[in-house]
This record gives structure tokens, sequence and C-alpha cells, in this order.
């Protein structure tokens, strides 16, 4: 066997996961409460948190918000895709070190497409302040997929030749059935799960339209999930087809009702991409990577974060029009009748 | 079939894109040029060819504009199959995707891309020179796709003889059966579109070679602004310049906004 990095579990062991499962309230209760309620009680110090959507699409912005609020110590971060939510965490602390803090980010991309790069991933890895592992986007829906199915590890063909072999915690077997070279990757059990959704009933049964990304794997494989919808519906409408029901109740710890909850970035159904609060958001902090100043970065966050209770605060400064033309650009996407 | 006398950089590219992908054959896209090229070939010699999204989507028409995102809502609409990350992949683990385009911010004679960071490495991994977004599913489509089709813009810089970082493996060191002894699948690099040409890779060494030169350019001109030694092939041609139909095509009905392909004359 070729041994890479030596291996160590950065979220929960498969036991420890196990373990959390087994010891958790899995009833089918009322789980509604509000964001600062879910975060306060689901989000500490040293977590690895496992982040839902796909690049700037379904990302859970309004948690994400009220974690950079409460602040947070520590946290490893486990995604596939992702774009604003590392930014707004990633921002915080470079504005507020001493209230935001990531420690580790486990990845395939960090950037935002057609939108641009990411400066402060550039930031915080040029610089030294935080600890990474490269995946590929496979992989970490692989990785979160075999915390979900309880197992240790998942074989796949990626990676297998290249670099990514050499600085993760993969490691290469021979195949005990065919002989050939196959990839092991460690399970991905987060602490916690950060998922937005299109619709969920109060039990945290969920619908997700558009792209699965690996959010059911993540809520699955976490030991506790938060999730937000812009639709709160009865238990008899989401389990009117039950087959379309993505995540089940008990994986589910927190339900909040936070419609536009993740924009700027866009949500299948119900609006299109902000690409300009986007690239407004992510032109604070490109100077930054060349040693310019943090001050227009700070009066962002004191206004839209720091200097509001709530996320519908935030949502509440975009003009209305621009709202709802992201709305309309987002009902032209998915033509039906309401 | 009358030439256009202006078409830009990236219309060559879509035009070539499109001309190496075969009818009724899958396509691993991403966002970009590679989505455009695969629109412009269902809109010409391939109306059977099936695009696959990583974040999910089996074959949707498009039919409500070009997507800006690979998880974009307009690749879900109307497609046949739609899942998440993990249903994409598997299906390419599997060899249900023919083709897949991918590129990066550096490529090697073996047509090996790098879209992780630059700087020294091993040493300078974890503080690099440069940090780049990382692989996202481009390692995984080098891995399973069958075929893939590079598009890197054509820049000394770019071409190098060692990469920084390899994020997506080709046909790795070049050795016969290199890619079967890693363990992956696939036969590997197909094509290399540039802004200067069209490449294949050498059978016996696996080694980037010329094989169409755009107009404009001469093997001599593209070698001096490669980083590496190119091969040749035995009988290269220069490739024909886009039609005005095939500009109309992505100009009028592909991406008329502009999305992907710039409006900047040549």
């Amino acid at each position: 066997m070729e041994t890479n990095a030596k291996m160590f579990w950065t979220g929960l062991s498969p036991d420890e996961a196990r373990e959390a499962l087994v010891n958790k309230d899995k009833s089918k209760k009322d789980k509604r409460m509000t964001l600062k309620e879910a975060v306060s009680r689901f989000v500490k110090p040293g977590d690895n948190v496992g982040i839902g959507g796909f690049v700037d699409i379904r990302q859970p912005v309004a948690i994400c918000h009220e974690m950079i609020r409460q602040g947070f110590k520590d946290l490893t971060l486990s995604f596939q895709s992702a774009g604003m939510a590392p930014e707004l965490l990633g921002g915080a602390m470079l504005v507020r070190p001493d209230h935001c803090s990531i420690k580790r980010i486990e990845l395939a991309y960090w950037a935002h497409e057609a939108f641009g790069l990411s400066p402060t991933w550039r930031y915080l890895a040029e610089r030294g302040m935080i600890e990474f592992e490269d995946w590929s986007n496979y992989n970490m829906s692989a990785r979160f997929k075999a915390g979900a199915m309880g197992l240790p590890f998942i074989p796949t063909r990626s990676p297998l030749g290249g670099d990514i072999k050499n600085t993760s915690r993969t490691k290469i077997i021979d195949c005990p059935f065919t002989g050939r070279p196959i990839a092991l990757l460690p399970a991905s059990n987060p602490n916690v799960g950060l998922i937005h959704v299109q619709a969920a009933d109060m039990y945290g049964n969920c619908i997700i339209r558009g792209t699965d990304a690996t959010c059911a794997e993540i809520a699955m494989a976490s030991a506790h999930t938060i999730v937000t919808c812009e639709q709160l519906v009865s238990h008899e409408l989401i389990t009117s087809n039950p087959k379309d029901v993505m995540i089940p109740f008990p994986a589910v710890d927190a339900v909040v009702h936070v419609p536009f909850g993740a924009y700027p970035g866009a949500c299948r159904r119900h609006y299109y991409f902000n690409g300009d609060a986007i690239r407004g958001f992510l032109a604070l902090i490109a100077p930054m990577v060349k040693g310019g100043s943090a001050d227009a970065l700070k009066a962002w966050y004191d206004e839209n974060i720091f200097g509001v209770e709530s996320f519908e605060d935030y949502i509440e400064k975009f003009p209305t029009k621009k709202l709802l033309a992201d709305q309309l650009a987002e009902n032209y996407n998915c033509e039906r009748l309401a | 079939m009358t030439v256009s006398t202006d078409y830009t950089a990236q219309e060559i590219i879509v035009v070539a894109g499109a001309k190496i992908l075969e009818d009724n054959k899958i396509v691993f896209v991403g966002t970009g040029l590679p989505m455009v090229a695969s629109l412009l070939a269902i809109l010409t010699h391939a109306p059977g060819l099936i695009p696959v999204f990583e974040a999910g989507a089996v074959g949707p028409p498009l039919k409500r504009g070009l997507p800006i995102s690979v998880g974009d809502s307009k690749t879900f609409t109307g497609a046949s199959y739609v899942k998440g990350l993990n249903g994409a992949f598997e299906l390419t683990q599997r060899g249900f995707a023919d083709f897949g385009f991918i590129g990066g911010a550096e490529v090697d004679m073996y047509g090996n891309l790098n879209s992780t960071m630059m700087g020294d490495f091993p040493e300078s991994y974890s503080k690099p020179k440069v940090r780049l977004p990382g692989s996202g599913g481009a390692s995984d489509m080098a891995a399973s796709c069958d075929r893939t089709i590079l598009i890197v813009p054509h820049d000394k810089k770019k071409f190098n003889e060692k990469l920084s970082y390899v994020t997506s493996p080709g046909h790795l060191d070049g050795t016969p059966g290199a890619r079967q002894k890693a363990g992956m699948q696939g036969k590997g690099p197909y094509r290399v579109i540039t802004t200067r040409g069209i490449f294949d890779f050498e059978e016996k060494t696996k080694r980037m070679r010329i094989l169409h030169t755009f107009p404009g350019e001469t093997v001599e001109s593209i070698q001096a602004n490669t980083g590496f030694e190119l091969l040749v092939a035995p009988d290269v041609t220069q490739f024909a310049p886009p039609t005005t139909e095939e500009v109309r095509l992505i100009r009028e009905v592909v991406d008329p906004n502009g999305a992907f392909v710039k409006r900047v004359a040549k």
C-alpha cells in the first residue's frame, strides 16, 4: 500500500459519527426555530462544517450571516464547489479575526464561475493563514456519501495519477478483486451540515429542486443539520409524493423559514443570480490580495451583518425592483403556472 | 460556404470544438466555450449530441438560453434525468461520458493540466505563490471521460515543460500504458484546442503534436509560443476559417447576448 499523509479524522471519526446518531433524539418533532437559536445550538468552536449547495447555487448564505454575527472559532469547512458561503465566512475572518476564524478547508473548488475568482481564497492561502486539503468535486461528494453510508472510506477512480493523491489523505491500494490500483478516500462526517432547500416541513423533511448538489449526503453524514427553506409547508404537502423527499426528517435538527436564504446566489424556482451583488462583494476584497486596505470590506460587514439584527434586514436593503427582477428571471428559466 | 472575414479568436475555438464532437455521443460540458461548442455541434452536424452537466443535469435542450453555471437552473429545465454531483460523476466513472471538455492554467506536453496552484511544489503547496480555484470536476473528468478535449489559451507561460501541480492527469509521463498502470480509465487527452491551432497526441510517445494551424499561424510561430518541443504531424493542414453561417449561428442563435463569446473583431 502506498502511504500518503498520515490518517487523521478532521470531523467525526466513523465510530463517533455512528455514536452521535445513536444518541440523537430522532423523534418526529417540531424543529422550527430562529436562525439565532439554530446557529447557537448547533455550531460549536472547532466544528467541521459541511456546506451545501454548489458554487453560488443554493448556498446556505443566511446561515453564514448568522454565524458571522455570533462569531465562530477554529472551524473546518468541507464542501465540493462553493462560492458565497466560504467567501462570507472567510471575509469575516479578514476583518474580525478575533471574532471569526477558520482553521482548515477541505474542498474541490472555491471561486464563482462566471462571476470571478475568490480573492478571499487567494488571500488566506497565499499568506498561509489556513490549512487546506485539495480534492475534486467527485472526491468530496463521494466522501460525504461514504459518511452517509456509514462507511469509513469509499473507493473511487480519482485521484489516480496527478498530485491530488499526494496532498490529501487518499490511499492507493491494489484492488483486491481486479488487482489494479484504486483510490480510497476517507469518509467525511461533519459535526454540522448547513443546507438551504426549496421546501421543508416543520419536522425537517426537505424537497430540493434543480441540482441535488451533495445536500442529502451532507445531511445524512453530519451529526447535526441546520436547514433553511424558501417555503415552509405542511407535512401532508411535502409527503404527497414521498419519493420527492430528498432529506428525511431524522437527519435534520433545525428548520428555519428564510426566503431568499441563498441570495445573492440563485435558488431554482425562486430567484436567479444577482451577479452584480456577487461581483460587488468580490471587488471589496480583491484589492486586499495585493496589500490594499480592509476598510471597504469592514464597512460592508458593519452595514450588512454586524449592524443588523437578522438576514431579513439584509434582504430589505436590496431595491424591491431588483428582487422582483431576479424572481422574474428565474420564472423564465423554469416557466410554470403558479 | 462563404468564409467569415470577421470571426474572433473565441469563435474559431468554438467552431473547432464543435467539429471534434461526434453525433449521438455524450459530452460532459463545463460552463463557457465548451457549452457554446456543444450547442453549435447540435445545430450543425451533431443533432443527437447529449450534454451532461456535473451538477446533475443530463440532456437538457437549453432552450432558455446559455447557463452561466454548470448547476444553473437553465440546465435543469427539460433535462431527461436530474440528480446531483454523485449522480453525474458516477455516470462518468461508469463509462457513459464519451467526451469531456477540460481546461487549466497550465498544460504540459502530455496533456496534464494544472488548476490548483503556481509556485514550488511540494514545498509551497500550503503557502503557494498564486492560489487557483482548485480541481472542481476537472480531475474527475480527466480520470474517467473516455476522451478529453483540452481548451487552453496559447501562451508560452501556459505551455510548460513542468507543471507546478498536476490537477487533471492526462497521459502522465507518456510511458506506454501509464494511465492504465495508474488505475485510470479512458483514453485520456484526445485533442487540444488553443488560440493558435489544434493538437493531438502522437500514438507512441503520447506527446502533443501539431495537427492543424489556425489562419495566420505556422508550425514555427506556434512552436515559438510553446514552452516545450512540439511534435509535428506529417500532414499538418490549416484549419479552415469559420464560415459566415457558423459565425451567424454563434452570434444570433447560440450566444446572442455575448455571454461567453466576446464581440471583439479579430
